[in-house]
């Protein structure tokens, strides 16, 4: 059966969301068609809206629909501390655990110089004019613990440290309720090398 | 075609569709080649297979299929990741970023393999690390088949003079040259080259050998620039301008 040429536009549109492929992309537009109309007009409207409105936020480069994030304008921040992450959905899953109360910067990728991308792709020169004008006196390297992630984190640790910043990198280790015997050699190593002494009392 | 097992490097890896990775392998037996590791994000697993699929660590793959991208259908460590720290993780892109850009698919390159390895050793344990990353670069031109020997004319065959002056061209190696036609940056002393063949990186044969290692490579490489240099360069300014 041949589709009618929207149909066949609307299923062909689908197939960019993750995870979706010819044959979901066809329900999803049945389904939409037959059951949802309002639905579907209402997610027209919302993917316009965030399409023009949401840019990436001028201070700390996460998506925002203002000039500066609500993050970034926060009176009750720590406005001393800054966080280094890679992407977006880390600022949110720092933001859950709750954990921190100074400010964010993203970089939206890593150091990878096989896909081209160097320190000026990821921002690291406004970062750095960042940390030096706001008077930043510790940054959190919080990149993921992989290869590009630990090169970008060394190259950032190289250009603060001599400038006085207090740099600390997140504590990689075992994983709360996980068991040593599945934990990876070089993560065990890791939380070998990282372990820390108890204090009397603690 | 199944193969099991294989000794193997990662030299890259690309996020794909869902969960899935894009690999660019470097094997002992098969040279480099590319694979799907399909799921290899997925939390289900734990996440194992991605922990395990980084550059620099030694593994085990099996992989299976006549496609270009074949399915990776398992991977073990075959030992521990070398500790690259600091600049060397730089230059260990640097190694990946060479074998990425020169080396053909499906051309099996054990020596270089074996070389890579044991760059990668000295790269994580020693203090100065030139002399090994000149040797990588000798040993990946042999590999190529753009081998040439330091010690002789490539045009005439005859032994390099100690008083001469060299350049270098892809198609032939090193060519006796005018001292007045080349500028000093493109030509080599015949004293340096002498050197260069005995072995000696280092020392006072050091930014001769790393010239001409550069101009070698930068034949092959084409227009594009090795990125991973570049990004050692601003790495090495942003610490002179403090």
């Amino acid at each position: 059966m041949k589709f009618s040429p929207a149909l066949g536009q609307l299923i062909d549109a689908l197939r960019c969301l993750p995870g979706v492929g010819p044959k979901s992309a066809q329900r999803m537009s049945m389904h939409l068609l037959e059951r949802d109309r309002a639905g579907a007009l209402a997610l027209a409207e919302a993917l316009r809206v965030a399409m023009d409105r949401i840019d990436h936020c001028t201070q700390c480069r996460n998506f925002s629909e203002l000039d500066v994030c609500e993050i970034c304008v926060d009176p009750r921040r720590d406005r001393q501390t800054i966080c280094v992450l890679e992407t977006p959905a880390d600022v949110l899953a720092v933001e859950q655990s709750g954990s921190y109360r100074g400010l964010y910067f993203v970089l939206m990728g890593h150091l990878s110089p096989i896909d081209g991308i160097g320190p000026a792709e990821i921002g690291l020169d406004k970062f750095q004019a960042r940390v030096i004008d706001e008077g930043i006196t510790e940054v959190i390297l919080a990149t993921n613990p992989t290869v590009e992630g630990e090169a970008t984190a060394y190259y950032l640790s190289d250009m603060l440290l001599p400038r006085g910043i207090r740099v600390s990198r997140i504590a990689h280790g075992v994983p709360l309720g996980g068991e040593l015997e599945y934990v990876d050699g070089n993560t065990l190593a890791h939380a070998f090398t990282g372990r820390r002494q108890l204090s009397g009392g603690a | 075609m199944r193969v099991s097992l294989q000794p193997a490097y990662l030299l890259h890896s690309r996020p794909y569709r869902d969960s899935s990775l894009l690999l660019d392998m470097f094997t002992a037996e098969h040279g480099r080649v590319s694979l799907i590791g399909r799921g290899a994000q997925r939390r289900s697993r734990g996440g194992s297979q991605a922990a395990l699929l980084q550059p620099f660590r030694p593994l085990l793959v099996s992989f299976a299929g006549r496609a270009e991208q074949k399915p990776l259908l398992a991977v073990e460590a075959a030992g521990a990741l070398p500790a690259l720290r600091a600049e060397r993780l730089f230059s260990g892109l640097y190694l990946n970023e060479l074998l990425v850009r020169l080396l053909q698919r499906h051309d099996p390159q054990q020596p270089l393999f074996a070389l890579y390895g044991a760059t990668l050793e000295c790269l994580a344990t020693k203090p100065v690390v030139d002399a090994d990353l000149r040797r990588f670069e000798f040993g990946l031109l042999d590999a190529l088949g753009y081998g040439f020997d330091p010690a002789h004319d490539g045009h005439s065959g005859l032994p390099v003079a100690q008083n001469g002056w060299y350049q270098y061209q892809a198609e032939f190696g090193l060519v006796a040259c005018d001292t007045a036609a080349v500028a000093s940056g493109a030509r080599f002393a015949g004293g340096d080259l002498l050197g260069i063949a005995a072995g000696h990186y280092e020392g006072e044969y050091g930014a001769a050998a790393k010239r001409l290692l550069r101009q070698a490579l930068a034949s092959h490489l084409g227009e594009r620039p090795l990125h991973s240099r570049e990004l050692f360069r601003q790495f090495r300014n942003a610490g002179r301008q403090q």
